[in-house]
């Protein structure tokens, strides 16, 4: 974890993983057949 | 769930206040009114596109406000410099809009739009980002070497060359420590006005690159004196959505609640770190609402009936607002765990006050 942080092109990569994986459940939840 | 009568749409209540909440912690921090992300946003919400777009205004004058009062406090505010780039950023505007209109009536408006936002936002992501790459560097060797290192560190030859232009009046810019000719001043707000015009949006992601590499302003300074700008215009533009009907004040208010917090927090932030890093976050704003106008672009294109490019649209805006909020919210984490002297990522250590 702490190499993963260390690497600012590896900390980009896991913050946009963990947004997008955000991002997938408020769709799941709360758009998904709203759009 | 809230009904929203005006717009017609049910919305959940708290997706509007982390809207809020996520965009105006990015432009407390990097300047930008966030059109680019709530408009879309709102969109996927079921909110109707001119409505979308009165929404966001609205509460974009509300955060601009905000974050300009909070801005001043950090004295991250030139006023002879946004007074005087507020003029020109008026004409620009005009401009710009009479050509949209132009476009318009050629009937190619949209795909225009797309491909000139997708243009300017990637060749400001690929400078930004290879300027703000090297100041970091810059800054890590400074760090190394012990060196007493200012806020802002920036690699750009630009500013000297605007600088140098020997047009009267030449004024003095005190709180930004820029000596220039007021032309030159105006001449920039006109120019990122008429962009911001022509493309339906506050322009913030222009203006702030143009005032540090072209006026030669610090960051913080360029983000504090943007802020004004967008509280100018975004006043303006509110007025004259909620004229036209375009403005659905309940949901205005469930954001700018949020809007409150998120511009507070991310102008607070901006003193934890050093120019490079709000120049990072803007360039990562760049690059995810460039990709994100490409699908847009395709989807257009291709006649409109691929799912997944829908869907990929939708993940690209929640997913933009999340990323560049928890980069901010790290930043400042990690800042304090540097003042505190606990272990920070190496490449942190330089971007942090």
């Amino acid at each position: 974890m702490k190499w993963l942080i260390n690497r600012l092109l590896a900390f980009w990569l896991l913050l946009l993983a963990i947004s997008l994986g955000a991002a997938a459940l408020v769709y799941e939840i709360w758009l998904k057949g709203r759009i | 769930m809230f009904e929203f009568i005006i717009a017609g749409v049910t919305v959940p209540v708290f997706l509007l206040v982390l809207v809020g909440l996520t965009v105006g912690m990015v432009g407390g921090f990097v300047g930008v009114g966030g059109g680019y992300m709530v408009t879309p946003a709102l969109i996927v919400f079921g909110f109707p596109g001119y409505m979308a777009s009165g929404i966001d205004m609205t509460h974009i004058a509300g955060k601009g406000v905000v974050s300009s009062i909070r801005h001043r406090e950090l004295g991250n505010i030139d006023w002879t410099l946004a007074l005087t780039m507020i003029a020109g950023t008026m004409l620009g505007v005009e401009l710009g809009v009479r050509v949209l209109v132009h476009f318009k009536g050629l009937g190619i408006s949209a795909i225009v739009l797309l491909i000139t936002s997708v243009a300017i936002m990637l060749s400001l992501f690929i400078y930004t980002q290879v300027e703000t790459h090297r100041a970091h560097k810059k800054l890590e060797q400074l760090t190394r070497e012990g060196k007493e290192i200012g806020r802002e560190v920036q690699t750009s030859n630009l500013p000297r060359l605007f600088q140098s232009i020997p047009l009267s009046p030449i004024i003095r810019c005190r709180h930004a420590r820029v000596i220039i000719s007021m032309w030159v001043i105006v001449l920039v707000g006109a120019a990122t006005g008429f962009l911001a015009g022509f493309l339906g949006v506050g322009g913030g992601f222009i203006r702030v690159p143009a005032l540090v590499y072209l006026v030669g302003a610090s960051t913080h300074i360029a983000v504090g004196t943007d802020l004004v700008e967008i509280a100018v215009s975004g006043s303006y533009g509110a007025l004259r959505h909620s004229i036209e009907g375009h403005v659905d004040m309940m949901a205005v208010l469930f954001m700018i609640a949020g809007a409150m917090i998120g511009a507070q927090f991310g102008s607070i932030a901006t003193a934890f770190v050093r120019g490079p890093a709000i120049r990072y976050i803007l360039s990562y704003s760049l690059i995810l609402a460039t990709v994100g106008a490409v699908l847009r672009l395709v989807y257009i294109i291709t006649g409109q009936n691929i799912e997944w490019l829908s869907l990929a649209a939708v993940m690209l805006t929640l997913g933009e607002m999340i990323f560049l909020c928890l980069f901010i919210l790290s930043l400042v984490l990690f800042a304090v765990r540097h003042r505190r002297g606990k272990w920070v990522p190496d490449w942190v250590q330089s971007l942090v006050i």
